[in-house]
């Protein structure tokens, strides 16, 4: 048996971009559907045809009915204004939950970087054992202990998520303190402060950007599961996880009810993927 | 060997203990009087000092620690304000579903982790379909992928079913596949694993897909190594090239990546379980949650987190013994 080599076109999943000529192009295409969505999240409520918490229809219409693109609820909501409005919570909570990786963690593994010696050390052990927790499941206790709601979600989440962030830009700093232009401007008597902030930290964003595009899709999906077990906002108020929650004994019924906020998540999440992928090329590729 | 053994456990104890930790400075934080719970709301205000007095809730809170840590070294978690049982009984009765639902969602996933990171060697073109649409839905929710596979293979196909475990585990194990083939019962086998089916791959599509990519790019890179090259010049068998000089080599990064899968399937397993009604610890959560039952909650957490730091460790073992190298 022959094992053929593995093109390194395909190495990377999910990155159709790698194997069109115009590579930077069409990286630029699918990054700026990270904005698409932004902007789809912006202007949900603005885009939704109705209130999303008022009965305005028929109960239980499908999708494709003339007032209401994608159906009813069992109380007569509008589907489509409740996802979109679901949509904005869902995609700016998991870009403050990511931002939130990024200050913590940053400022963590910038301090870790620079100071090396006994506060690395320290800092570092510390990232360690948080990593070493199963964090998804922490967040859940976290939550649950201090009572649902957003609020709560987002500290539950932003406990547990900044270690990635801080050792992989630990790794970033301590990379760019030994290079060359680090030592030149030490050689040429920049203080400290301006060493770090000059020199080092502006050469450690790409990699905290791209790590942060990448991580949207898992932050989405871990909302998504907190607010289905309940974790999240209280009843009226439209939420992905949630909406499918509470619309379960539908399932065999009126199937679509309960699926249409998940495919909400699966298309954000799925963006959010190829986004990052394509924000990555991109910003390698400049180097 | 013994030595790297001796100190990879201790840093799980460690690692055990800040768990405990973190569970019960919630546990400290939550609303809600636990004296009140363990002795009713109508109590008078003597009563309360009393309890909150024998219970031990006015030591410092160090203190108050190492009195919960013993308590969770004698095997008591509380009880539950829901079931009014004790969490250990509970936990009892529901993990072994748990574990055979993640023990066959652990083996889906990395069956099809491999399949996914060879396929691309495969010229088929139904792979490229096949690997689409496996990306595709790992990037769901695994409430979607379970939703999705209850309307298309119960609802409307009808070849599966939609929820429980089917039968009831009548022992040893727990594990109803393991059980039913003491029992010589062939039917029941069979009526577990469809049970099994759908709820385990939803469980396992997302992982699958994680370990898939890194086993796909740790295969490439040792495939296109120099000892490899030697190997093939040697004219050795492809097999051997594999077995001798190929798997050993890249099974590390894959193996880890396994390891940490294990956390989201945990995480997972709390949807998955509600969503067919398993009767396993995951549920258990759940149905906990709305209640704010957190004797229940912390337990769960605090099984479900040593499990996962243990299976770690395993984890990094076993790569140690695949790579002596990372011996140190």
């Amino acid at each position: 048996m022959t094992v053929a080599k593995i093109p390194a076109s395909r190495m990377r999943v999910l990155a159709f971009t790698s194997r069109t000529p115009s590579g930077s192009r069409a990286s630029m295409a699918v990054a700026s559907l990270l904005l698409l969505v932004t902007i789809v999240a912006v202007l949900g409520r603005v885009l939704s045809p109705y209130d999303p918490v008022q009965p305005v229809g028929m109960l239980n219409l499908p999708p494709g009915s003339p007032d209401h693109l994608l159906g009813t609820d069992s109380i007569g909501r509008d589907l489509l204004s409740r996802t979109l409005w679901g949509i904005q919570i869902s995609w700016f909570t998991s870009l403050v939950v990511v931002a939130s990786g990024l200050v913590i963690g940053g400022a963590i593994g910038v301090t870790a970087g620079v100071c090396g010696g006994w506060i690395d050390n320290l800092l570092m052990r510390f990232t360690d054992l948080f990593l070493a927790l199963p964090g998804a499941l922490v967040a859940i206790a976290i939550v649950a202990a201090l009572g649902p709601g957003l609020k709560n979600t987002l500290i539950g989440i932003m406990i547990v998520w900044w270690p990635y962030y801080a050792r992989i830009i630990r790794a970033e700093v301590k990379s760019l303190a030994s290079r060359p232009h680090v030592e030149a401007a030490r050689l040429a008597g920049v203080g400290r402060g301006r060493l770090v902030l000059r020199h080092i930290v502006p050469g450690a964003v790409p990699t905290a950007l791209v790590t942060a595009s990448l991580d949207i899709g898992n932050v989405i999906l871990l909302l998504a599961g907190l607010s289905f077990l309940g974790l999240g906002q209280s009843a009226p108020a439209p939420e992905l996880g949630a909406d499918t929650a509470r619309s379960l004994q539908l399932l065999l019924t009126q199937w679509w009810i309960p699926i249409t906020p998940g495919i909400a998540v699966l298309l954000m999440s799925l963006i959010a993927n190829l986004g990052g992928d394509a924000v990555r090329q991109l910003l390698n590729s400049k180097r | 060997m013994l030595k790297f053994i001796v100190r990879r456990l201790g840093s799980s104890l460690v690692l055990i203990l800040v768990l405990s930790a973190i569970i019960f400075l919630l546990q400290e934080i939550t609303p809600g009087d636990p004296v009140r719970a363990y002795i009713g709301l109508n109590a008078s205000p003597e009563a309360v000092a009393a309890a909150r007095e024998s219970l031990g809730l006015n030591s410092p809170l160090p203190l108050r620690y190492l009195h919960f840590l013993g308590r969770l070294l004698h095997g008591d978690l509380g009880v539950s304000f829901r079931t009014h049982r004790s969490v250990v009984s509970d936990l009892g009765d529901f993990l072994p579903a748990t574990a055979e639902l993640v023990t066959v969602a652990f083996v889906f996933a990395l069956v099809l982790g491999i399949l996914f990171a060879v396929s691309g060697a495969l010229r088929w073109w139904g792979t490229s379909v096949l690997r689409g649409l496996l990306l595709v839905l790992a990037t769901g929710p695994s409430f979607l992928l379970a939703l999705g596979g209850i309307v298309l293979f119960y609802s409307r196909l009808g070849w599966l079913p939609g929820g429980d475990r089917g039968a009831n585990a009548s022992g040893p194990t727990g594990f109803l596949m393991i059980d039913s083939l003491l029992h010589g019962d062939v039917a029941q086998w069979a009526t577990a694993l469809q049970h099994l089916v759908l709820p385990a791959l939803a469980l396992a599509i997302a992982p699958a897909i994680a370990i898939g990519r890194i086993l796909r790019a740790s295969l490439e890179t040792t495939m296109n190594a120099d000892h490899v090259r030697t190997a093939r010049a040697k004219g050795l068998s492809e097999g051997a090239v594999l077995g001798g000089h190929v798997v050993r080599n890249s099974i590390g990064p894959a193996l880890s990546m396994a390891g940490l899968q294990l956390g989201f399937m945990f995480a997972g397993v709390v949807v998955v379980e509600q969503i067919f009604s398993w009767p396993g610890i995951g549920n258990y959560l759940a149905r906990s949650i709305p209640v704010s039952d957190f004797p229940a909650i912390a337990a769960v957490t605090l099984v479900l987190g040593t499990i996962y730091i243990i299976a770690n460790a395993l984890v990094d073992l076993l790569q140690a013994a695949a790579d002596p190298r990372l011996n140190l």
